[in-house]
């Protein structure tokens, strides 16, 4: 297996609880992602693309199987490395935005930020320069209850990168959204993705998010069943 | 570390706030509960400090010497109960006998008190008896002098049992009232000069007790009992930290209160603030800071609470402690016997205020915590998608 890997998954298998038995959302998945892909999961409804994701972002722990981070397996990780890991390397988007409410706009950027415990001022230009990058600087101060799902929505997206991770994970960023501003979202990923380098993987059935990407792997029933670069 | 804990007290100051109503009900109920803690705890302070200065200065000065038959409590002791008393410059000899004295045709039933003329260690202004020209110089207190219609100046009669148990009677004039809270010198009684009631019954040099200025460090003879000023203000003392435990009732319900519904809202916060959850995790959250922050979040109320009920209550309690309470059940206190001015002088203490306060931010904290425990166990996948 080749080490500069960025993500690694090596015969990763989930399991649900369900009922008395289990459920099996994911079944021997291998695959591997290096730094820079613009890559994403698609596959009907249940496939198991979420259920990836969430691994690949430590959200979740894996039945079996080991998933690596810049060669650490992660399979293991206390809920303080966990921690740590989402919060420096892992940037995520989520389908419902998931904002702090009671903050602005400001500070929902800021907000991982004051975790890394950087300074105010580094914080400020980061956040701005974010901000910026997603088009918002003039809405700073509102409160995500004041702007529109496509706003709020490009707020996550610098949330997500004002901290310069790794790997932004993105479940079906745009499935709230209309084609325009689906656009616009793609557009602003595939920009940092080129120009800052970090590693995008999306879940997504829309087509217009999987015009974008390089790479597409397709999930039916827990296993990959297509993986294809563009 | 401090940082960290920092910036969640941060977060959850803002989290509280931006609540609106509900947020400012829970603190004004606790700053409520926090203010009434502090105000009767601080009356009773104040009453229980003049309480006990009143009566050192006016009864028990530094302890007394009691003739062992001598019950102050039972008035059938009063008969037989005094002996040949004890000489020494430091304590002064108190007789007491029975009489009654006849104002306007009424009888009334009273305790003579004999105390020297020459004494300074109560502040019973007995240099009148001596500065007085009258045959039977008497003083009086303000309260048996409302009572019976009495005033400066009056000749009245009175009627004794010398030793023998023989009656005589004689005018007494009332050459002074004085104003003392301590009813126990003052309610159906009179003073008058010692040698002179040691006169009136034949008992020369008697004494029921007597009262002890500074450190009295002689051996005792078998028939007396020293009683030091904490004996003699344990009484006092006990009835006005009961009165204090009483009055508990009335904050204990409003605490309850708020700390139900401080409950409530962590009830309601862990149950649909699920998302939100979720994304303190995914953003780099530990399952222990989230909890830590919502426990925070809770102990906040308590911590805003008792910032405010401070800001409040501190120059609101001063500010009596100097003009003084008048408290409603005054009369029936001195009816009874109890030591109470005329108003009573809150007193804050710190000790009160802190302890109030750490008990306040302790429950709160406690009652916070309980609901947010279930954070632990909760789903970080299931959390973020919020509340299904
Ligand atoms: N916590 C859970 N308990 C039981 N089953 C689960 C759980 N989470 C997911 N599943 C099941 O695992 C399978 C994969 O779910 P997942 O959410 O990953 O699908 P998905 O590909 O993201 O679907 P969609 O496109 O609808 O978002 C589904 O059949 C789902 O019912
Ligand atoms: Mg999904």
């Amino acid at each position: 297996m080749s080490t500069n890997n960025l993500i690694e998954l090596h015969q990763v298998t989930k399991r649900f609880p369900v009922g008395d038995g289990e459920f099996t959302a994911l079944s021997d998945i291998n695959l591997s992602f290096s730094k820079g892909e613009f890559a994403g999961l698609i596959g009907p409804s249940g496939s198991g693309k979420t259920t990836l994701l969430n691994l690949i972002g430590a959200l979740d722990d894996s039945t079996e199987g080991e998933i690596k981070i810049n060669g650490k397996n992660i399979a293991n990780n206390s809920d303080e490395a966990s921690a740590l890991l989402r919060n420096e390397h892992i940037g995520f988007i989520f389908q419902s935005y998931n904002l702090l409410p009671v903050y602005t706009i400001y500070e929902n950027v800021e907000f991982p930020l004051i975790l890394q415990k950087i300074p105010k001022e580094d914080r400020k230009i980061m956040v701005l320069q974010a901000l910026e990058w997603v088009g918002l600087k003039d809405i700073a101060n509102k409160k995500p209850s004041q702007i529109s799902g496509g706003q709020a929505q490009r707020v996550a997206i610098a949330r997500s990168i004002v901290k310069k991770p790794e790997i932004i994970l993105a479940d079906e960023p745009t499935a709230n959204l209309d084609s325009e501003n689906a656009y616009k979202i793609m557009d602003i990923l595939k920009n940092l993705n080129e120009e800052l380098g970090i590693t995008f993987l999306f879940s997504s059935h829309d087509s217009k998010v999987i015009k974008y990407l390089k790479r597409v792997i397709s999930l039916e029933d827990g296993k990959i069943i297509n993986d294809e670069v563009k | 570390m401090i940082q960290d804990l920092l910036l969640n007290f941060k977060l959850a100051y803002k989290n509280i706030i931006s609540a609106g109503l509900r947020t400012w009900l829970t603190i004004t109920t606790l700053a409520f509960a926090f203010l009434l803690i502090l105000f009767f705890n601080s009356l009773y302070t104040g009453w229980e400090y003049q309480g006990v200065k009143d009566q050192i200065d006016w009864e028990f000065a530094d302890g007394q010497i009691i003739y062992k038959e001598f019950d102050k409590n039972d008035p059938f002791t009063i008969e037989s109960g005094h002996h040949q008393m004890i000489k020494n410059e430091n304590i002064a000899p108190v007789l007491i006998r029975q009489g009654n004295l006849y104002p306007q045709g009424r009888m009334l039933p009273i305790a003579i008190k004999g105390i020297p003329a020459n004494q300074s260690i109560v502040k019973l202004p007995t240099h009148l008896f001596h500065e007085s020209k009258e045959e039977f110089p008497v003083i009086i207190g303000e309260a048996m002098a409302t009572n019976n219609h009495l005033k400066k100046g009056d000749k009245i009669l009175l009627r004794w049992k010398d030793k023998n148990g023989t009656f005589d009677a004689k005018q007494i004039t009332i050459v002074g009232i004085f104003h003392t809270n301590v009813p126990t010198i003052d309610m159906g009684q009179i003073w008058m000069d010692i040698d002179l009631l040691w006169k009136m019954t034949g008992l020369e040099k008697e004494a029921s007790y007597h009262i002890v200025k500074g450190n009295y460090n002689h051996e005792l003879k078998s028939q007396w009992r020293f009683e030091s000023q904490q004996d003699l203000l344990k009484d006092f003392i006990s009835m006005v930290e009961m009165k204090k435990g009483s009055s508990a009732f009335l904050y204990i319900i409003l605490m309850f209160i708020a700390l139900i519904a401080i409950f409530d809202s962590q009830v309601f916060s862990v149950f649909k603030r699920q998302k939100e959850i979720g994304t303190y995790i995914a953003l780099g959250f530990t399952k222990k800071r989230v909890t830590l922050l919502l426990t925070i979040e809770g102990a906040m109320y308590a911590i805003l609470a008792t910032i405010i009920g401070s800001l409040i209550s501190i120059p609101l309690i001063s500010w009596l402690g100097v003009e003084g309470v008048t408290l409603s059940s005054k009369e029936q206190s001195q009816q009874m016997g109890i030591t109470i001015g005329e108003k009573l002088y809150p007193m804050l203490t710190s000790k009160l205020l802190f302890s109030s306060i750490f008990w306040i931010i302790l429950l709160s904290t406690i009652v916070s915590y309980l609901p947010v425990r279930k954070i632990a166990k909760m789903n970080t996948v299931d959390a973020l998608k919020g509340k299904k």
